[in-house]
Order: C-alpha cells, then sequence, then structure tokens
C-alpha cells in the first residue's frame, strides 16, 4: 500500500523542520567536541597540572619540538602520558607503547582480574606454593621490604581488612570486634612464604589475601618513565590516577612540571590547592582520606589502614611524599600516613632523598601543613 | 510450547542436548590438562633453547617461566633490548646469544628449541633445528613459501622422533575443543558458513629505539619478512575453521589494499578473503586496522544455531546462540488432517528470528555420559551463569597449555595435536589467499580446480 502523499507545501515544511534537526544536531556536536577539547588536561584523583604547562612551546634555534599526550584508563584510574621529542611520527608510538606496558601490568597485578598472576596466587597459596613468574616475584619481594623498613605499617596483606571494612564492594561498614580480630589473623607480612629459590609464595594462613592497589600505580609509573627513557624522550610526564605523578626533565621554558596538590578539604575545588610543586625527574605520591572514606556519627573513616590496629588511620588529613621513583612514593605515603608526623621523623632520618607535607586536621574546617625533609 | 515462550530461551531439553554434545568432548580429555599439571613436577625438566626474544617471545616466555617441565638454558636474538627483555622475563638467568641461532642448535645439552622468530625464518630454522637432533617449537605460520612445505616434511619424515609443533593455540583451548566437538556432533545443524574478523585500529607500528632496526622490528610490515594481516592474523581463524568442516579449503579469492595507512609498508591493512570447503561450505575473513569495533572472533553459523568463540590474551570464550527456525522453513513431514483448524489472522508482523539468548559454552566437561546429577548440575550452573548470578567458568590459557603439551610429547614420545599436517594446512590457506589479492584471481588447492560443468538448463516441471 502506498502512502497518501504529501501536499507539496507540508512536504516543505517537513524537509525544512529535517533540515533544522540535522543542523541543530551537528551543532550540538562541534560543541560538545569543542568543550571536551577545550577542557584543561585534569589528572583526577590528587593534583591538577597548571595550564601553561600544557601549551606547546617550542625554543627556535634548535630542531623542531613537538609535544604529544593522551590518557587512558586502566587499573581504575586515568593514565595520562605527556611527551616532548624531536619526531613526530614516533610520539603516539612510544605514548602508545607507554599504555600497554601499563595495560600489561595490570594484567599482572590486578586482584579483580581473576586470570592475574596475582589473583592466581590468591586462589591458590594457601593450599599449596605457587611458581610465581619473576617480575611478579620481585615486587613482591620488594614490597616486603618496605613491610620490614617500616614495621609493617605498609603491608599488601591488609586485603582481608578492606573487604571487611566494605571498601572493596563500596559500601563501607564498621566490623563487629570479633570479626575484626578473626581478620587481624589474615593480615601480616610475617605470614607470607617466599622462596626466592624456587620463585615461590605460599600463604601460611589460609583466608590470606594480596593487594597491590596501593602500589602498583607507582610501578606502573616507574615502568612508563624508564620506557620513555628507553625510546630516547627526555621531557614527559605521567600521572597514574593524580595520585602519583612523575615529572622526567623539564617542559620547555620551564624549571620544572609544576603540581598543585589538592586541598585535602576540597579536593575537588579548582580555586582551593594545598600549595604548588615543582618536579624535575621526581615523582609525587599523594594519600588522601578523601580518595574512599565513609562517615559513621560523624566519624570519618577512610580506607588507609593501620595494619597494627586493624582501624582505618584516623587524624590524617592527607600525606604528600617527593621521591625518586614512583614504587618509592606509593609505598612511602603510605607509611607516613600510618605512622604520624612523629614516627615519620625517624623513618625519614634512615632513608634520605624524601620530602614529606602532612596534612593534619586543625579544627573541622581547616588543615595545617607540617613539611619534613630528610 | 507456544513461540513465545520459546523466544525466550533455551528448552530445559535443548540445553541438555547442548550440553551432553559439550560433554561427549574428547578431545579435552585427550588434552588431559590435569595429567600435565601433575607432570609439572617432572624431575628431568626438558631443557631448551629460544630463539626470538621479541613481543610474542616474551610472551611465551612469561608462561615459561612458571613452568617447571622446562628449563631454558639459552636465549637467542640479535636485537639486545630484546634479548635482555627475554632473560629479564624467563628469570632463570639462561645464557645470551646475540650472533648466531645455530650456535644455539650447536650444544649438546639442548634438546628442543622455541623458534618465535620472523615469519620469514620459520622454515630456515626449523629444518636446521630438526637436522641437529632438536625437538623443535615453531610459532605460527609455519611456511611462508609453497615449495617449502614437502622440504619440511621431508625433514619431519626424517626425524620421526623428533616432535615438531606449531603454534597454534586454539588447538589447545579446552573451549575451542568443546565447540568444535559441538559442531562435528550436529548442535550447530547443518554448517555452510564461518565469518571471522580480525580489526584493529592501530598502525601495527612499533617504536623504535635504534633506527638501524626499523624493519626488523617493524617486520610484520614488510612483505620480505611477513605475510601480513592474513599470515599474523587470519592464519589462526583459518585454521579453526579447517577443524570445524574437518577439511582443508578447495579454494580461495580474495581483495586487499593499502587502503589507510600510506607509510613504507607493502603489505595490505584492508583484507577480505572467502575460502570454500568441499560441500559448497565457505569461510570468509575479514582483517582491517583502522576500526577496532568488532574485535576478533570467530562464528560459526548452523541452520540450528551459532557459535560466537574468540580467544582472549588470557582465556577463550564461547557463546551458543541456539536458531529459530522460521515458521514457514520447508519441512518434510505432512501432518495427519485430523486437528482442528487454527484461527488465522491477518496483517503483517515482524518477528526477530535466531540470536535471541547467547548460552556460554563451558569448559569443564567431566564425563562422555554424565549422571543424572552431573547433568542437572551442569544445567543449573549454565542457567545460574545465564542469568548473570555465577561467574563464567574460564578456560586455562592456551599458549602455556601449548607449551606444556610439547614438554609432555616430549617425555613421553607422543606426537603433537598441532602437528605438521596442521601447520603446513594452515600455511597453504595463507600463502594462497595472499596469492589471490596479489593476483586477483581465485586460486585453487592443487588438483581441486575444476572446470565448471556446462551451465544446464534448470528442468522445466
Amino acid at each position: 500500500m502506498r502512502l497518501p502523499s504529501c501536499l507539496p507545501i507540508k512536504r516543505l515544511l517537513l524537509l525544512f523542520f529535517l533540515r533544522v534537526l540535522l543542523i541543530s544536531a551537528f551543532i550540538g556536536g562541534v560543541l560538545q567536541s569543542a568543550s571536551v577539547s577545550s577542557k584543561k588536561p585534569v589528572s583526577t584523583a590528587g593534583q591538577q597540572v597548571s595550564s601553561k604547562d600544557w601549551k606547546e612551546r617550542t625554543d627556535p634555534g634548535q630542531k623542531e619540538l613537538f609535544r604529544f599526550d593522551d590518557s587512558r584508563v586502566s587499573m581504575a584510574c586515568t593514565y595520562t602520558v605527556v611527551v616532548y621529542g624531536t619526531d613526530r611520527i614516533q610520539l603516539p608510538l612510544i605514548v602508545n607503547t607507554a599504555f600497554e606496558e601499563i595495560d600489561r601490568i595490570d594484567q599482572l597485578m590486578s586482584n579483580y582480574n581473576p586470570d592475574s598472576p596475582l589473583s592466581q596466587i590468591n586462589r591458590e597459596a594457601d593450599k599449596h606454593t605457587v611458581v610465581v613468574e619473576p617480575e611478579l616475584f620481585d615486587f613482591i619481594q620488594l614490597c616486603l621490604k618496605y613491610s620490614r623498613e617500616s614495621d609493617g605499617a605498609f603491608d599488601i596483606t591488609v586485603g582481608p581488612l578492606m573487604k571487611s571494612w566494605g571498601f572493596y564492594r563500596g559500601e563501607g561498614r564498621i566490623p563487629w570486634f570479633f570479626e575484626l580480630w578473626n581478620v587481624m589473623r589474615k593480615v601480616g607480612y610475617q605470614r607470607l612464604i617466599l622462596d626466592s629459590h624456587d620463585r615461590t609464595i605460599q600463604f601460611s594462613v589460609s583466608g590470606m589475601e594480596l593487594d597491590l592497589g596501593g602500589i602498583a600505580k607507582g610501578y606502573a609509573v616507574d615502568r612508563v618513565i624508564s620506557l620513555l627513557k628507553e625510546y630516547g624522550i627526555q621531557t614527559g610526564f605521567v600521572s597514574a590516577g593524580g595520585s602519583t605523578v612523575y615529572g622526567l626533565g623539564a617542559p620547555p621554558n620551564r624549571d620544572g612540571w609544576e603540581i598543585r596538590i589538592r586541598d585535602p578539604l576540597a579536593p575537588n575545588d579548582a580555586g582551593r590547592n594545598g600549595g604548588t610543586v615543582h618536579l624535575k625527574n621526581r615523582c609525587l605520591s599523594i594519600a588522601g582520606n578523601y580518595e574512599k572514606f565513609f562517615k559513621v556519627r560523624g566519624i570519618k573513616y577512610s580506607h588507609i589502614m593501620d595494619p597494627h590496629t586493624g582501624y582505618p588511620v584516623q587524624d590524617m588529613l592527607s600525606v604528600a611524599v617527593l621521591t625518586d621513583s614512583g614504587v618509592d612514593g606509593d609505598a612511602v605515603d603510605d607509611v607516613l600516613y600510618v605512622l604520624g608526623v612523629e614516627k615519620s621523623k625517624a623513618y625519614l632520618e634512615k632513608h634520605p632523598g624524601i620530602e614529606a607535607f602532612f596534612y593534619l586536621p586543625n579544627g573541622d574546617k581547616q588543615w595545617k601543613m607540617v613539611n619534613l625533609k630528610d | 510450547m507456544p513461540e513465545s515462550q520459546k523466544s525466550k530461551g533455551l528448552s530445559r531439553r535443548d540445553f541438555l542436548k547442548t550440553s551432553a554434545v559439550a560433554s561427549a568432548s574428547v578431545a579435552v580429555a585427550a588434552l588431559g590438562a590435569p595429567a600435565l599439571i601433575n607432570s609439572q613436577t617432572l624431575q628431568d625438566p626438558v631443557i631448551y633453547g629460544f630463539i626470538g626474544a621479541g613481543r610474542q617471545g616474551n610472551f611465551h616466555l612469561k608462561k615459561l617461566s612458571v613452568n617447571r617441565m622446562g628449563r631454558c638454558a639459552v636465549i637467542c636474538d640479535i636485537y639486545p633490548p630484546n634479548l635482555e627483555q627475554g632473560v629479564k622475563t624467563i628469570g632463570s638467568n639462561p645464557d645470551k646469544e646475540l650472533q648466531d641461532y645455530r650456535r644455539v642448535l650447536d650444544r649438546k645439552d639442548i634438546e628442543a628449541v622455541f623458534i618465535v622468530t620472523p615469519y620469514h625464518l620459520h622454515v630456515p630454522m626449523v629444518l636446521d633445528a630438526l637436522s641437529a637432533g632438536k625437538h623443535v617449537f615453531v610459532e605460527k605460520v609455519m611456511m611462508k613459501e609453497e615449495d617449502q612445505i614437502p622440504k619440511v616434511f621431508e625433514a619431519a619424515q626424517a626425524h620421526p622422533n623428533q616432535v615438531l609443533q606449531v603454534g597454534l593455540q586454539r588447538r589447545y583451548s579446552a573451549i575451542y575443543n568443546v565447540a568444535t566437538q559441538m559442531v562435528h556432533n550436529g548442535a550447530l545443524g547443518k554448517v555452510q558458513f564461518i565469518r571471522a574478523q580480525w580489526h584493529r585500529n592501530g598502525s601495527w607500528k612499533n617504536p623504535i629505539k635504534d633506527q638501524a632496526f626499523d624493519r626488523i622490528l617493524n617486520w610484520r610490515l614488510y612483505r620480505e619478512y611477513s605475510g601480513g594481516l592474513m599470515a599474523e592474523l587470519g592464519s589462526h581463524q583459518v585454521d579453526v575453521a579447517d577443524w570445524a568442516y574437518q577439511s582443508e579449503p578447495i579454494s580461495v579469492m580474495g581483495v586487499g589494499g593499502l587502503d589507510y595507512w600510506k607509510d613504507d609498508r607493502d603489505i595490505y591493512d584492508n583484507v577480505s578473503v572467502i575460502f570454500e570447503y568441499p560441500e559448497g561450505r565457505k569461510f570468509v575473513f575479514t582483517s582491517i586496522c583502522n576500526n577496532a569495533s568488532l574485535d576478533f572472533s570467530e562464528t560459526i553459523m548452523g541452520d540450528e544455531g551459532t557459535l560466537e568463540i574468540t580467544l582472549g590474551l588470557n582465556t577463550a570464550k564461547a557463546t551458543f546462540y541456539p536458531e529459530q527456525k522460521a515458521p514457514d522453513a520447508p519441512t518434510n513431514v505432512v501432518k495427519t488432517a485430523n486437528v482442528q483448524e487454527q484461527n488465522w489472522w491477518a496483517g503483517a508482523t515482524m518477528k526477530n528470528r535466531g540470536r535471541k539468548i547467547g548460552v556460554p559454552i563451558l569448559p569443564n566437561t567431566p564425563r562422555k555420559n554424565p549422571s543424572f546429577i552431573e547433568k542437572e548440575i551442569m544445567y543449573a550452573k549454565k542457567w545460574l551463569t545465564e542469568m548473570g548470578v555465577l561467574e563464567v567458568e574460564k578456560d586455562r590459557d592456551a599458549i602455556a597449555v601449548e607449551e606444556e603439551h610439547f614438554f609432555h610429547c616430549i617425555r613421553e614420545g607422543k606426537k603433537p595435536i598441532a602437528n605438521v599436517d596442521i601447520g603446513a594446512a594452515d600455511s597453504r590457506s595463507v600463502i594462497y589467499a595472499n596469492r589471490a589479492m596479489d593476483m586477483k584471481q581465485k586460486v585453487f588447492w592443487p588438483g581441486k580446480a575444476e572446470i565448471p560443468a556446462s551451465s544446464s538448463e534448470p528442468k522445466k516441471v
């Protein structure tokens, strides 16, 4: 059956209407994409990079310098990589290789992915010894070194604790006393049995779990930086969700990568910040109670656990540390966060080359900052 | 059951039919994954040399680093950073060989070699390794030129006690085994068509650290070393088609072009190929480099169901979609006329057919004749998986399994599953498909070219 034909005027009106629709959709699309491209590249969780850094600058006397940046989501956060170089064809390829490397580390160390070698350890190491591939084994050994040096303030076995406080499922709860007592039996780096000759790992208590979430990002940042160096990149920047950032070299005409630290009481307020640092071959890593937390009767419980007590650390808003590597930064910020200012002094004396900024609560609405240098 | 209800899901009987077929998978048992895990504790590991520590090489080395059935004695690569990376990945402190792979073959302590080098080096290295008395694992595709095929066969026959295995890892995936068994046992009905795609969005180019190694590190992009998309990606999928159809193709035609990445590469970046198998069965393969939305998978289509399978980074996944027969599908059954004529409806309706609800195919298929309880458990698990309550059970990583199987064959004197026949058939498909695209002509397998019968007039009724 044929449709009744429209009158010419009606058809014209219809065409006109369709055209208006199309044009408005097109304009909408353009506006949308324009708003995306004009957005400042902001790292999501910790800091914000000043817009000046993101402008391309070239030095006229030298070979033309190009800049390339890209972001990708991996390990449940947004990674941003910026590179400067003279070979414009190579830059995107190098950044792509960097993201592939991050994905590879995610594959290796994720405890969300049931196929990862880390998940395999968590599944099987309480039943029998598990042979671990060299890279992961070395990394776990390194984590244990941080645990020993901090007397357990940093601990990759807090997984069961995080679970019982509800941080894995994103619904915070305060565990019962006996529940906590039971869970604490499964926490403690001393309960891991490592055999470096056979490269095996075993749990001495059933129900233990390794969680590298706090430090894997730092490792990914370090791997990317060493990859960039391998490809001859001298100036670059890597951000892992903003909580671990590394500045390689300095952008043209600058002394370093200017990084603003988020205000721990107003982390999403671009108008306020907790200070500015310049990174040149240095890493800034931040542990903050605003990343994951819940409140019960006005008390804030954050995701950073004191492995000795089994309770979230109180009386600390955030700790930022400047270190030479991402792994160092991710471990040390947790250590200092748990230790508090006084005990941290002794730790920093033994570990030179680290600068720390403690953001402590000062009443309800304010914070005070303590800066410790070795 | 009313048609409307049927379309909402599989009936329980359909389900048992599928799962019973799946559980008939003997091939999975032949893979012997559990037995292989036991033999991980082998007292006498296979001492092997590893040639080619590039990206794929490191992928292998990573799996081998936790495999105690073998021990890596030496890694060989002419590019120093790769060699260093390989040594780091395996972690057992093997010797390094930077100059010549023949030095690896000369070593008396080495029993086996992994050849994970660029395509053009496969056959020369395989021939040298076999004549040096080594067991050989060679990455796919085995042969690059047609005249290499008889040479490899000859060498394999001359060294019958040496294992020669090709890296077509889908053959070692439990899920792929279940899937092909389903096809062979008729769970999909009559299969006339398989479609596979390997679509990516990227230049396929590696950044380079040293200009002197540019062409070597990006060897996949140059015909001198590479067979292009058909070889590097399509070879896996045409092997699945061979496996499902239980036959080699008889002809191939295709179109290839360098249409998007117009840099100095000389391989195609846009490939569409049609393989023809006996009895009119077809396999269509496409590969592109500027859109990744379809990613990669193989889709086997029969008149009773569709099976979509893919092998991810670590695990395989398969989904079965039962086909809904059209109500007007031809049937040979004439019903008796003693049923009361139903009321008819007038007015056109549209009905979606096929691809309603996918059923995940699970890898664990315990016994040939499952008991009533086992069947019930299997049914319950599949139902829960379909509902999203239970997580899909995963296959073991096929690359790790193929490596275990290689060592297993060496120690037990067995023949590999992915043997030289499978490797040669796969190579022929790649070589002929590339030839068809280059010559813009249909290419027939040897002895399969048929002069089309003179077009006869359709018979009048």
